[in-house]
């Protein structure tokens, strides 16, 4: 027979990061860089494979946000269990800077005064903080002539639909848009179907690029500002888009396509390069469940991988395990919500019998706001507001309070709370 | 007011009408068919998609038993490209009564049903996720029937034979001169105008509306409305349609449908077929007896819930639905309320539409005085011609050929680009709901994530539409999927359907599309 009790890492860590999303290598990255011997655990990677690299710190509150500077002491006063009541505005522009500098390839522009405007896959102009470089060019606010890039075969990408929208967008002041639609053939080969993710590789090829630039510049009219899907490579994004730019002779920029997301990939790269340049250790295919305890603290948190149960010890740990999305919080058939990893109090829940679902899609539903609640030291709390574990911090999706697909602050809280998180956890230290 | 004559006009576009209007037009009349809404988006299009062997009827109803051993053998026969022959099990569980299974035995014997005893081991190996602990097993030919499938190829054989099919075409009110009905007054849903259509014979096919249809005639036909809900669960957990052995009630079949299973049903008399509401009881209980059947059931991912509603009709009152035959009517008016040129045809079931069918328009040759003989017990539907069941690795195989040769656009049910553009063509003016019924867009375990947005953008470019028709497209679809999924949302389920609220509310904004 063989023993089924969990073998112990090799080494002790001074943290262990739960979840490898946008708000667990936040936290890892800078616990890293202070030093720190750190390991992630995930299951797998997570929605930066999903989701825009964009970071929306407060899109909408009763309509489309300006200044997240000027509306989140409002927006915080109105929703006093959001996260961003306790991440104080100081903290959230600090995370915008870090990141900034921390993808510094990636030429991020913007921060927390103004938001641009850029259109989604859809059409919508859509309010974010920080954008990446090859996004730049699609800010909508001051107008201009537009022209989006359908390419034959990407079925994630529709441009003549939201070219139909963008031209409709309510602009500010005397600022116009118009808006036409460029379809390219590029050769495929034998494949007629061809996911973002292929057309990143394909861009990656100059013989591809040259035949699309071929194609497109007898199509183009000076003044034009191009938008492309955003399939503009991978690891070399920054130079397809350069050379697009420098060739064409025209501003190019990309609109995000359905999931998988490339430019939230190359987000994950470089953040993942990082954390090994400083030596932490990242186990993905990972799955965390069960803890061991003493103390009022955690001692080790079990993992799950191809074999044996492993106990990893650690002085702290992160959980970053993400909403309803990535089963960081799960419902059950009976109505019961919980946190598969320890259990955790779940705060932001109707009262019971309550339904937590509305008959409207749109409506507000009950169960949107429920996660886990922290205190001032982003620890994980009881119902008496106590933290349930010294050492245990929560970072992302997984916190109560917040909509934030709705609210366009997805990625604006999985950084402001990861990197608070971290905060947190080198001043207990110092 | 535009007008159009004919000799038979049909009301409702289920499959009961639409069965009518194809034997009507095989006969030779001069034939209209009007329907509210798409084709099969009535009872036809909700309901538990089982072909019936007769079994469930074996033991309590001994008429519609015989019913669906006549009609089962016709419908492989000329429909068979709408069936998937799973076959059909009757399981006593531990909580049902051994001693009914010899009464189904006898019932089956008496009515003609084809049955068999079939060992306790050998079912565990055909079907290894049932409960282990069943007591006897028998089989007998169910199988599914496709209704979208059925009512389009009716619809196709309609026209062929020179019908006229018109969706989206509501009757307001049945002109009466004379104590004879001579026509009908019509709404065109999506232009918005009216018009008269003049016919000699008006069929009420209308299902559970058709009281309200007879209405307008000034007859008085209670049909009771008895509401039945049912839930599709990701994979398929058996491959057999499986029914309790026991007299017939709540959640005791499931049946294998492609990729999913379906378990039903319920049946609760309504006021108003148009107001269907789930309640979480009955999704609990139809979890509840699933979990009998396959242990683990709960566990299984419910994809969707939605309800449909029995056109039960009814001679005198009767208050439980359930003891209602399942056999149908035919009502002629001349001799029930003394108006003329006026047909009912209600309740049975979609087994037997073609017999249903059969016998309304033999009432119809005889009001109109002439003697011409029914054919659609012969003659195959279109796409049946070669008598080959469909089965699940049809989509795989029919893209075999060419790899990667067209488009997939819906990854769960294999759907490709040139499928739905012809499901678009199908019938004008097309909503995503009706694209999604026509192909089964976005039924599948992802509920439309990435191919509901693909499909709004096919559908602007092939149709030219505007961005506010696109966009309603859209956001009315959103609402329908929601109305299905809320009730049964969690687990992974529920995960699914956050990610795609991430994707629909976050990434795409929808919310702030443009007016
Ligand atoms: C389709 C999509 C579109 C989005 N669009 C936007 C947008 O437009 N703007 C925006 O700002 N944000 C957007 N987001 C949200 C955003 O990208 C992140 O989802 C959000 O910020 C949450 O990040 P997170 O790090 O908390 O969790 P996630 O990114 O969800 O990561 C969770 C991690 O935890 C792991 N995990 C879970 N359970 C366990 C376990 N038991 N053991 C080990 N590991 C586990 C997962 O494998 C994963 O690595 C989108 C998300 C999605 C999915
Ligand atoms: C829950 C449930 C499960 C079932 N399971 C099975 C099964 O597994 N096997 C089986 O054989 N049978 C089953 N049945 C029975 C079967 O579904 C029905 O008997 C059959 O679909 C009825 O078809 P129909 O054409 O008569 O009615 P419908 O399909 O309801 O068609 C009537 C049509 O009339 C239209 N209409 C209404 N008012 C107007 C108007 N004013 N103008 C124009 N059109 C109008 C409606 O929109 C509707 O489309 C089930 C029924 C239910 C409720």
């Amino acid at each position: 027979m063989t023993d089924a009790r969990p073998r112990l890492a090799d080494v002790g860590y001074d943290t262990v990061v739960i979840g490898a999303g946008l708000a667990g290598l936040t936290a890892a990255l800078r616990l890293a860089e202070a030093g720190q011997r750190v390991a992630i655990l995930a299951k797998g990677v997570g929605a930066t494979h999903l989701a825009p690299p964009t970071i929306d710190v407060l899109g909408y509150a009763n309509g489309p946000v300006d200044s997240p500077a000027q509306a989140l002491p409002e927006f915080a006063a109105a929703n006093p269990e959001h996260p961003y009541r306790q991440l104080s505005i100081e903290l959230v522009r600090a995370s915008l800077d870090w990141f900034k500098a921390r993808l510094g390839d990636h030429g991020y522009r913007g921060g927390l005064d103004e938001n641009f405007f850029v259109p989604t896959a859809l059409g919508v102009a859509k309010p974010t903080a920080l954008l990446p470089e090859t996004m730049a060019a699609g800010d909508l606010r001051e107008g201009g002539r537009f022209v989006f890039v359908g390419l034959r075969g990407l079925k994630d990408f529709f441009p003549a639909y939201l070219a139909d929208n963008v031209a409709q967008t309510p602009l500010p002041g005397r600022a116009s848009v118009t808006t036409r639609v460029v379809e390219l053939a590029p050769p495929l080969g034998e494949a007629r179907d061809v996911s973002s993710a292929g057309f990143a590789r394909r861009f990656e090829q100059p013989a591809f690029r040259e035949s699309v630039l071929t194609e497109l510049r007898r199509n183009l009219v000076p003044g034009e500002i191009v938008g492309f899907p955003a399939v503009l490579g991978i690891g070399g994004a920054r130079e397809v888009w350069r050379e697009l730019e420098t060739r064409l002779g025209h501003p190019v920029f990309e609109v995000p396509t359905l999931p998988p997301s490339v430019p939230g990939i190359r987000v994950y790269d470089t953040m993942t390069s990082a954390l090994r340049r400083q030596g932490a250790r990242l186990v993905i295919g990972s799955t965390v469940a069960g803890a061991e305890t003493g103390n009022g603290r955690l001692e080790g948190v079990v993992a799950h991988t191809a074999g044996r149960p492993l106990t990893y010890r650690a002085r702290s740990f992160v959980l970053a395990t993400g909403g309803f999305a990535s089963a960081g919080l799960e419902l059950d058939s009976s109505g019961t919500v919980r946190e598969p990893v320890f259990d955790l109090p779940v705060a932001g829940l109707p009262g019971q019998n309550a339904p937590l679902f509305e008959p409207g899609y749109f409506d507000e539903h009950a169960l949107s706001r429920a996660g886990v609640a922290v205190d001032e030291s982003r620890r994980p709390v009881d119902d008496e507001g106590a933290p349930v574990y010294e050492n245990l911090h929560a970072a992302g999706a997984t916190l109560a309070g917040a909509v934030p697909w709705r609210e366009a602050s997805g990625n604006g809280l999985s950084l402001a709370s990861g990197y608070a998180a971290a905060s947190a956890i080198l001043e207990v230290i110092s | 007011m535009p007008t159009l004559e004919t000799e038979v006009l049909v009301v409702g576009g289920g499959s009961t009408g639409a069965g009518v209007a194809r034997d009507a037009a095989m006969r030779g009349f001069a034939t209209i068919l009007v329907e509210r809404g798409d084709l099969a988006t009535g009872t036809t299009g909700r309901f538990h998609g089982l072909l019936h062997s007769g079994g469930r009827y074996a033991v309590k109803d001994p008429v519609a038993a015989r019913e669906c051993v006549v009609e089962n053998p016709i419908l492989r026969r000329t429909a068979a490209d709408c069936i998937e022959d799973t076959g059909g099990l009757f399981v006593s569980t531990r909580w049902d009564d051994p001693g009914f299974g010899d009464d189904f035995l006898r019932g089956c014997q008496a009515t003609g049903i084809p049955v068999e005893e079939v060992p306790v081991a050998e079912v565990l190996r055909r079907e290894p996720r049932l409960d282990q602990g069943i007591t006897r097993a028998f089989a007998v030919p169910d199988a599914n029937l496709d209704p979208w499938k059925l009512v389009s190829a009716c619809t196709r054989s309609a026209t062929e034979y020179g019908a006229r099919i018109l969706p989206y075409h509501r009757v307001l009110g049945l002109e009466v001169s004379d104590d004879k009905v001579v026509g009908a007054r019509v709404h065109n849903e999506v232009a918005g105008d009216e018009l008269e259509i003049r016919a000699e014979l008006v069929i009420n096919a209308a299902g559970a509306w058709a009281g309200q249809i007879a209405n307008l005639a000034g007859c008085v036909v209670t049909v009771l409305p008895g509401k039945g809900i049912m839930i599709a669960m990701n994979h398929r957990l058996v491959n057999t349609v499986i029914n309790r052995c026991k007299p017939p009630s709540d959640g005791d079949i499931i049946v294998p449908i492609r990729t999913v299973s379906v378990i039903g049903t319920t049946d609760v008399r309504v006021a108003d077929p148009d107001e269907l509401e789930v309640t979480p009881g009955e999704i609990d209980e139809m979890l509840d007896e699933g979990e009998k059947l396959v242990p683990g059931f709960r566990e299984a991912r419910a994809l969707r819930v939605w309800a449909g509603a029995r056109p039960l009709y009814t001679p005198d009152d009767v208050t439980d639905t359930r003891d209602v035959s399942r056999t149908h009517t035919v009502l002629d008016h001349a001799k029930r309320d003394g108006v003329e040129g006026f047909i009912t045809i209600t309740g049975g079931k979609t087994t037997t539409f073609r017999l249903m069918a059969e016998h309304a328009v033999d009432t119809a040759c005889e009001k109109l005085g002439v003697n011409r003989r029914c054919r659609t017990h012969e003659e195959p539907l279109p796409g049946s011609e070669e008598e080959r069941f469909y089965w699940l690795g049809a989509r795989v195989r029919a893209q075999e050929p060419v790899p990667n040769s067209e488009e997939i656009i819906c990854e769960c049910e294999l759907i490709t680009r040139r499928q739905l553009t012809e499901a678009i063509a199908r019938g004008r003016p097309a909503g995503l709901d009706d694209v999604r019924r026509r192909v089964r867009l976005a039924m599948g375990p992802c509920q439309g994530g990435f191919c509901i947005y693909r499909a709004t953008g096919i559908l602007h470019e092939f149709e030219h539409l505007d961005h506010q028709a696109a966009n309603s497209a859209l956001l009315d679809f959103l609402q329908e999927r929601w109305k299905g999924v809320q009730p049964i949302l969690h687990g992974d389920q529920l995960r699914q359907a956050r990610l795609d609220d991430w994707i629909f509310q976050g990434l795409l904004a929808v919310e702030h599309l443009p007016e």
